[in-house]
């Protein structure tokens, strides 16, 4: 539930009549709508929004997405979400899918997520022009990053425009250096002599003389809010002259000057309008009448817009303006001065006119500006379960930082609410703490009520209150997990169940998923898949699709770890039939069922379907995927590689996945540092990977742990490989003795994945030792296990001395016809060349997928849609599918392809049975 | 692990700071600028004067500064103890 996008902050101002003309600048503004980026940086008051207003609407029918920032605007999921809304204003659309994933409750980094907008931005076929007014008003260090992102891959014909009263902190110096950036400071704003004279007896119709004017522009130095001012001081003064000689000697602040003798010339309701609406960042009618608690407030505003008063309309409908900021200030700053009680009636009134309509984030601003903090917290009390329901924890946690620590203490739903906000953004430190200040209201008085509650506890949100025992638990289990006790994890989730109330699927569903990670962790595998399952249930209850996609990746790492490859493709399969009966964009975490399903193509030696789907994922895009998707595609991806015999493209594929691994609650049982201390064995590299062994501190005599198998699985090769390349000090002995250990710790645990790999080993030591017996029982053994789960890879990635053992198993034994398939499978680990799809120039893999769709029964819109391109994407592959297949139409194209094989004709005859999602 | 407070360090002990301004600001902006003191000098500037808080504090004071257009001239941080808003021992910190 993001709050609602106000159309105001996306309308371009526009220029009042007779704005002096400045020809000077023209040519420079032309300038920088050409260049990358336009910096109009200057001081408050020097006509900024007013140039580019006045330039902008000279150029008529240039593209302009005009944004107007404010201090709400400083995280970068808000700043981009009005960023793409100003953007399709002109280019409708764009940024579809970036808008519902900055919607969503865990937005993917913004980077990736402006990698897709760009790609599609690349796209333009005209110029657009994005303004970005009142940058100053950003502060956020992420924002600011994401735009140097933005402006370092500028599409050509985006052109960024940045007004503001300080230098932005994107890297300006670099595109100064480049040429590629224009700038307007207040050096060229000031109005100039000539112009001063055009503005103040031109537009404002005053007869001043050149020596007048010439004193006003020394006295002002140019600066045009000050002229303003004059201008409207004088306005109907016989005495303009004596007026302009009195201030022209004085010191004090110009502006506060003159507003002082605007001001005096107002009547005293105009007056106390103007100073009592100051603080309001937005005015309209009923607004002000709330805040005044008078009437008339729309026709107030009206005269004012007239009297030329410092306003600036917001909308073409002349119903919501706001104050020029600079006058704005002054007001507030003499109201402050004049009547500070005041200020916070003003504010309490503005909050709850602001609580009334619904914009509870403007409401909460007030009440807290205005020090109404009892007001502000019942109002994110009462915001609370949406925030929570809607994972918003960062505005939430922003709302509370805002809160006195005496307030939220005595609050308990707030102080459990902001442990959550805590847990949730990573924090460990003030939990506890957080949770204490909650529950000090629970003990004795969890069975009272209204009447009889303890006098200082102060609580709105009451149906919160049934929940947060539970709450509190699940929190208590939640922070336990971070600080890796997986014993009190338990302890905590379990008491959490009893206390959950029916039918709160989401806490049950949390409770649940932390026993799972608690589960796994020590090493209890099916205990582990249990509770998964449940909490997979509860989300769907729930109808947190994207969470139960996240519970599948790790139902199904459970299941392969327990060599039930079978049981991993259905649990993706599941999923995936889920995904597709979602409405709307892309389901986030579909890619990461891709990238799952791809693993275990590659590992029964399915490598075209493997890749075709790491290709799918690519097309969908990084933003689409889960936190740790970026990390699982990449070792997918060089596992893929490996398989290919690319190794170092696996081993720089590798690299990149550790740089782009993100840790959460799930332990890392397959630490990507291991994986490539395997591929170093494969290269031969085998000191490189006793050394990652020494780092590790791994030794054959260690004590061993679920938690460190595959590691210790990884060293017993190292060892296995050492002795093979003669060092002396790894003998044989060593590892098969740790083998050993390993292989009964894992069928202690059940975990039949890794007991398969550890027979394998095994098996290769024998041989190594010349005992063909223990080799061929060890083998048989693995071979009865990984049979039915249809394992490959597992066995053709050892090479020859893989072979000569399945030679001999081929010979002899209980599986001679699944070892023959497997030498076969090494026999051609390279794999044929693709088949030629007998055109002079094939198809594309996209080309192919556009093809399949076009022969279903989906138009043009849909078929982008599934593919999450745009429409003339589409067009321009069906183009291309038309040409190389020498046809004119849908029909045609469908039957020639059918004809030459391109496409099966039965949907049964694809790569793997979640390649094609869109049937 | 036991969760404390975080303690503030040594920031809760405000410094001293003195802003000079071009032009002159009249008194009633005191309220506006969190209380500090504003003295007019005869140059033609503007002093504001008093404890900040922390350095997001003085932050902030500066945008309230840049808000207000008015050209910034100085920064200074001063010992309270040896220095009076009209005669500033200057101790420049950068």
């Amino acid at each position: 539930m993001p709050a609602p996008l106000l159309d105001t902050k996306l309308f371009l101002p526009v220029p009042r009549g007779g704005v002096v003309p400045r020809p000077r600048l023209s040519r420079r503004l032309e300038r920088g709508a050409a260049a990358k980026l336009m910096l109009v940086s200057a001081p408050a008051g020097f006509g900024k929004t007013t140039l580019l207003a006045a330039w902008l609407a000279q150029g008529a029918g240039r593209p302009v997405a005009w944004l107007s920032l404010d201090e709400g605007d400083n995280g970068p999921e808000t700043f981009w979400t009005y960023v793409i809304a100003a953007l399709r204003t002109v280019v409708p659309d764009i940024g579809e899918n970036e808008l519902a994933l900055l919607a969503s409750s865990q937005p993917p980094p913004i980077h990736l997520l402006l990698t897709t907008l760009l790609n599609d931005l690349s796209a333009l076929e005209t110029d657009v022009v994005l303004v970005l007014d009142d940058y100053h008003l950003i502060e956020s260090r992420d924002v600011h990053d994401s735009m140097a992102y933005l402006l370092d891959h500028m599409p050509p014909r985006l052109h960024v425009v940045i007004a503001s009263r300080a230098d932005p902190a994107v890297p300006l110096a670099r595109l100064r250096a480049r040429g590629e950036l224009v700038e307007v400071r207040a050096a060229e704003l000031r109005f100039t002599a000539q112009e001063a004279a055009a503005y103040l007896n031109g537009e404002m119709g005053l007869q001043l003389t050149a020596h007048d004017v010439a004193a006003l522009e020394e006295r002002t130095e140019g600066w045009i809010a000050a002229l303003q001012l004059a201008a409207l001081s004088m306005q109907g003064r016989d005495d303009a002259a004596g007026f302009i000689a009195g201030f022209a000697g004085d010191d004090r602040y110009i502006v506060d000057y003159l507003a002082e003798e605007v001001l005096q010339r107002q009547s005293g309701r105009v007056r106390d309008f103007l100073l009592h609406t100051s603080l309001l960042s937005r005015l309209n009618g009923p607004l002000c009448d709330a805040v005044t608690a008078q009437g008339r407030g729309r026709a107030m505003l009206e005269t004012l817009d007239r009297g030329n008063l410092f306003l600036v309309p917001l909308d073409d409908r002349r119903e919501w303006y706001r104050y020029h900021h600079l006058f704005a200030d002054v007001l507030r700053a003499r109201l402050s001065d004049e009547s500070p009680d005041l200020v916070r009636e003003l504010h309490r009134r503005a909050s709850e006119w602001y609580g009334d309509h619904g914009e509870r984030s403007e409401a909460i601003r007030h009440a807290v500006a205005g020090e109404h903090f009892d007001t502000a917290a019942d109002l994110v009390e009462l915001t609370l379960p949406a925030l929570l329901r809607d994972r918003q924890e960062t505005t939430l946690r922003g709302w509370l930082e805002l809160l006195p620590e005496e307030v939220l203490r005595d609050r308990p739903v707030l102080s459990n609410g902001y442990a959550a906000a805590l847990l949730s953004t990573g924090e460990v430190e003030g939990v506890e703490r957080h949770l204490r200040d909650a529950e000090r209201w629970l003990d004795g008085a969890a069975q009272s009520h209204r009447v009889d509650e303890p006098p200082t506890r102060k609580v709105v949100a009451y149906d919160e209150l049934d929940r947060l025992p539970a709450g509190i638990a699940v929190h208590r289990a939640g922070l336990a997990m971070a600080r890796g006790d997986p014993a009190s994890t338990v302890t905590h989730a379990r008491h959490a169940l009893t206390l959950l109330p029916d039918g709160d699927d989401v806490g049950q569903g949390a409770a649940t998923a932390l026993l799972g990670l608690a589960s796994w962790a020590g090493g209890d595998l099916e205990a582990a898949h249990a509770a998964y399952t449940d909490c997979v249930a509860c989300m769907l209850r729930a109808g947190h699709l994207s969470d139960v996609l996240g519970c599948s990746i790790t139902l199904a790492d459970l299941r392969i770890t327990q060599g039930r490859l079978r049981d991993a493709v259905r649990t993706f399969e599941r999923a995936l039939e889920l995904a597709r009966e979602h409405e709307g964009p892309v389901l986030r975490g579909t890619t990461d069922m891709y990238v799952g399903m791809s693993a275990l193509h590659r590992e029964r030696n399915d490598l075209d379907a493997a890749r075709q789907l790491l290709t799918r994922c690519e097309e969908l895009g990084e933003h689409n995927g889960l936190p740790q998707n970026r990390y699982r595609f990449r070792v997918a991806k060089a596992r893929l590689r490996e398989a290919e015999g690319d190794l170092g493209g696996a081993l720089d594929l590798l690299d990149d996945a550790e740089r782009v691994y993100v840790a959460d609650f799930s332990p890392d049982v397959r630490p990507v540092p291991a994986l490539r201390a395997r591929t170093w064995l494969r290269q031969g590299r085998v000191d490189d990977a006793l050394a990652w062994a020494r780092d590790r501190g791994l030794s054959v005599r260690d004590q061993l742990s679920y938690l460190r198998e595959y590691e210790h699985v990884t060293l017993a090769r190292a060892h296995l490989a050492g002795h093979e390349a003669e060092r002396p000090e790894h003998t044989l002995e060593e590892a098969t003795e740790l083998l050993r250990r390993l292989l009964h710790a894992a069928e202690a645990g059940r975990r039949n994945g890794s007991v398969i790999e550890i027979l394998v080993l095994l098996a290769l030591a024998a041989r190594i030792r010349g005992d063909s017996v223990a080799a061929s029982t060890s083998l048989e053994r693995a071979l009865t296990l990984a049979r039915p789960e249809g394992y490959v890879r597992m066995f053709v990635d050892e090479g020859p001395p893989m072979a000569a053992l399945l030679e001999a198993a081929a010979e002899r034994g209980s599986n001679t016809g699944y070892a023959r398939r497997l030498l076969t499978a090494l026999g051609a680990a390279r794999g044929p060349a693709p088949a030629r799809q007998g055109l002079v120039e094939p198809l594309s893999e996209r080309e192919l997928d556009v093809l399949r769709l076009l022969r279903s029964e989906l138009g043009g819109p849909d078929i982008a849609r599934e593919l999450v391109v745009s429409l003339s994407t589409v067009r321009t592959h069906t183009s291309h599918i038309y040409a190389k297949l020498g046809v004119n139409n849908r029909r045609a194209a469908v039957r020639r392809a059918e004809e030459l094989d391109l496409i099966a004709r039965t949907p049964d005859r694809r790569p793997g049975p979640v390649v094609t999602p869109d049937e | 692990m036991s969760d404390t407070h975080p303690s503030p360090d040594r920031s809760h002990e405000a410094v001293h700071y003195t802003i000079r301004l071009r032009g002159h600001l009249a008194s009633r902006w005191q309220a506006w600028f969190d209380g500090l003191t504003l003295t007019c000098d005869s140059d033609g500037t503007t002093l504001i004067s008093g404890p900040v808080l922390d350095q997001a504090a003085l932050h902030g004071l500066l945008h309230k500064v840049r808000d207000t257009g008015l050209p910034l001239v100085s920064v200074v941080q001063v010992d309270p103890t040896w220095a009076t808003p009209n005669h500033p021992t200057h101790r420049a910190t950068d």
